[in-house]
């Protein structure tokens, strides 16, 4: 039997200063072609589950599987040959702050070429078009030579959207996407997501505050609570007992619009 | 986070352990400012009173065998008594306070019987801490504790300067430069006696005579330096450029190497971590003049080269703690974006370290430049050659009107430095 696309088991993260248990045996696959959300209080581990799909921390226990490939098995060469399919976004944009929009966005071709064309600085004509072509999509064309810490925060999440986009990616990790956006700008970039997920095919792993957010736009939900996986199922099914248990008795529904 | 916490101290007794710590710790430095008295008292009493013949004062500080524990004793005894009796130097550095266990000052009885107390617990190896540590026996027997002293009290407390270690630290100020007036036998009279020779030098300076500004001094043909001042200026503000190019050139990848977060946190980076630090620091903790006496040793004294290959390992260690410092100080999050799009390590550093650090880097190789512009002037005291070596001929000559010509331009290049380098700076910021 076909394995799913992306298989997570018995993963486990603790970290070593103080012993803190971040993820606890947690097990989920997702298939191709899903937007699944993983919802959950700050320091519920989300951020280190997505993470340890690229190994950007390395698990402590546990397998995952993209495609058919043991991830957490590939040597660190590797490893960097896989990362050109995933593609992330961060919850504070992480861009080069002092370099041109072009620049950051052309960043994610750094896995497609060779390492002594990335240090000059030469990278090929079609990247550049390539570039071009993604800041269009995400409505910045007339911003690729302006330097990035100008842009405003929608603006510079939608850089590094293209900047993900520029690695063609299967895979899409957006670790708290909007959190630093305002709700308007939330929704015009959560729009950017599902369009990669519905017409590139993308499969999306986001983490998100706001269960409206998580509603509106995720096929799938995850919740993490303590590191463990309390919640896997459609949107539909997270009723206000479930939501307690999530987030806790004296949590309050807040609505994002 | 879960705080799922499995350490072996829970938080309150390391907390209690810490508070032990810094009891001993603020008793000791009771004990260290009542063994600097008694250090300055003997030294008061060898120079006034016994005046101990020259062969046998080894040291500003001359006992006789029995004043050893005589001293070691008394100073105990007086740190003992003056944190009972008032409060010392000691408990206010550390903010404690000796009060009643009723929660009311500490009588004069109290504090009497703390003080004899604490001979019986402490003197028998600290016996009645050990067996009581939360509250050592000279304070129960006492009825007394030592806590933090609250802020919420302030009000009430008598000002510091009618305060023990007030008193104390004001003393202490005083009696430091009695001492060291004594010691280093400052005479500030000298200064006027031998006023006009101090005079003439000055005249003498200030009427330089330019000779041989362009052109060389017959003299150093004898020292195959056939340089006029112009020349010898000229090589110094190479020696100090080349100096902070190859210092900046060789600190830049090392940098990186002396990198907590670029060097990551398995054994190997661990290692050439360390070896990078410990390198810098040691390197840099040699100054310059004394790598500039190893190679006028090494490669002949006089030669300009031994003065660039001073600057220039100094340079290296000084320029490399400053550059890995900023490195480790950088935003992570667009080295986790650049690793996250699968770059490499020099990739990561291209892409996120250095538009990170390259201001801060400009800033330091000018301030850098700077320095070393100041240090290639003197050098020569020490072998390195440069425009020093003039002023060191010319001293040695009594030639002071030369000596002054090249002071004034010694003075030029280095304001011209100071102005460049700091115009340079304001402009990359």
């Amino acid at each position: 039997m076909a394995k799913p696309y992306l298989v997570v088991e018995n993963l486990t993260k603790v970290y070593e200063r103080g012993q803190v248990v971040a993820l606890r045996d947690l097990s989920f696959t997702v298939e191709k072609g899903e937007f699944l959300v993983v919802i959950g209080l700050s320091g519920s581990g989300k951020s280190t589950l997505l993470r340890c799909i690229n190994r950007l921390i390395e698990p402590t226990k546990g397998k995952i599987w993209l495609d058919g490939t043991e991830i957490t098995r590939l040597s660190p060469r590797q490893m960097r040959r896989m990362r050109r399919r995933i593609g992330m976004i961060f919850q504070h944009f992480n861009l080069i702050k002092r370099a041109t929009v072009m620049t950051n966005v052309l960043t994610g071709r750094l896995g497609y070429n060779p390492t002594w064309r990335t240090l000059l600085g030469l990278f090929p004509k079609e990247d550049r078009e390539l570039a071009l072509k993604n800041l269009e999509r995400v409505g910045l064309s007339d911003k690729a030579y302006v330097r990035a810490d100008e842009l405003s925060g929608g603006q510079q999440q939608r850089v590094g959207i293209a900047r993900a986009l520029m690695q063609e990616p299967e895979l899409l990790l957006a670790d708290e996407p909007v959190s630093a956006l305002d709700p308007a700008t939330s929704h015009s970039v959560m729009q950017y997501l599902e369009q990669m997920n519905k017409e590139d095919g993308v499969t999306v792993l986001a983490s998100l505050h706001f269960l409206s957010l998580a509603r509106r736009y995720g096929t799938r939900i995850i919740a993490l609570k303590d590191g463990a996986l309390v919640f896997d199922g459609p949107p539909e099914a997270i009723d206000d007992a479930k939501f307690k248990e999530i987030y806790g008795e004296e949590a309050e529904q807040v609505e994002i619009r | 986070m879960s705080s799922n916490q499995t350490a072996t101290a829970t938080p309150a007794t390391r907390n209690f352990w810490n508070a032990l710590r810094r009891r001993a710790l603020s008793f000791f430095l009771d004990w260290l400012v009542w063994g600097y008295v008694a250090y300055g008292v003997m030294y008061l009493l060898n120079k006034y009173w016994w005046t101990v013949p020259l062969e046998r004062f080894y040291s500003t500080l001359t006992l006789p065998s029995w004043g050893w524990p005589l001293a070691i004793l008394g100073t105990l005894e007086m740190a003992v008594w003056s944190r009972n009796l008032g409060r010392s130097l000691g408990l206010r550095a550390f903010g404690y306070e000796i009060w009643g266990a009723d929660g009311k000052p500490p009588t004069l009885s109290q504090r009497v019987t703390r003080a004899l107390l604490w001979h019986l617990s402490v003197l028998p190896l600290g016996m009645g801490i050990w067996l009581s540590p939360e509250r050592p026996w000279h304070d129960q027997g006492a009825g007394t504790v030592v806590q933090p002293a609250p802020a919420t009290r302030l009000a009430g407390r008598r000002k510091a300067i009618f305060s023990q270690w007030g008193l104390m630290s004001l003393f202490l100020i005083g009696f430091t430069i009695w001492l060291g007036w004594l010691i280093i036998q400052i005479d500030i009279g000298i200064l006027f006696r031998r006023g006009d020779e101090g005079m003439r030098i000055w005249r003498e300076m200030l009427h330089p005579d330019f000779r041989y500004f362009a052109v060389p001094d017959p003299a150093f043909e004898l020292r195959n330096l056939p340089y006029s001042i112009l020349d010898m200026a000229v090589v110094t503000l190479f020696m100090a450029l080349l100096a902070t190019i190859m210092g900046a050139a060789v600190a830049f990848p090392l940098s990186f190497l002396g990198a907590r977060n670029v060097m990551g946190f398995n054994p190997v980076g661990w290692l050439v971590y360390f070896a990078m630090r410990g390198f810098f620091n040691i390197f840099r903790s040699i100054d310059t003049m004394l790598w500039a006496v190893i190679f006028a040793v090494w490669v002949l004294w006089g030669r300009p080269l031994a003065g660039v290959l001073a600057l220039t390992v100094h340079t290296v260690a000084a320029l490399g703690k400053l550059y890995s410092e900023q490195v480790e100080g950088i935003d992570p999050g667009p080295v986790e974006a650049v690793v996250a799009t699968g770059g490499s390590r020099i990739e990561v550093i291209k892409y996120a370290v250095l538009p990170q650090v390259t201001p801060a880097y400009w800033a330091f190789t000018l301030y850098r430049w700077d320095i070393n512009v100041r240090m290639a002037t003197v050098i020569a005291l020490v072998g390195g050659g440069g425009i020093g070596d003039l002023l060191f001929y010319y001293k040695n000559q009594g030639d002071w009107p030369k000596v002054g010509a090249v002071v004034m331009v010694i003075v030029a290049i280095v304001w011209a430095m100071d102005y460049i380098s700091g115009r340079l700076r304001e402009r990359i910021t």
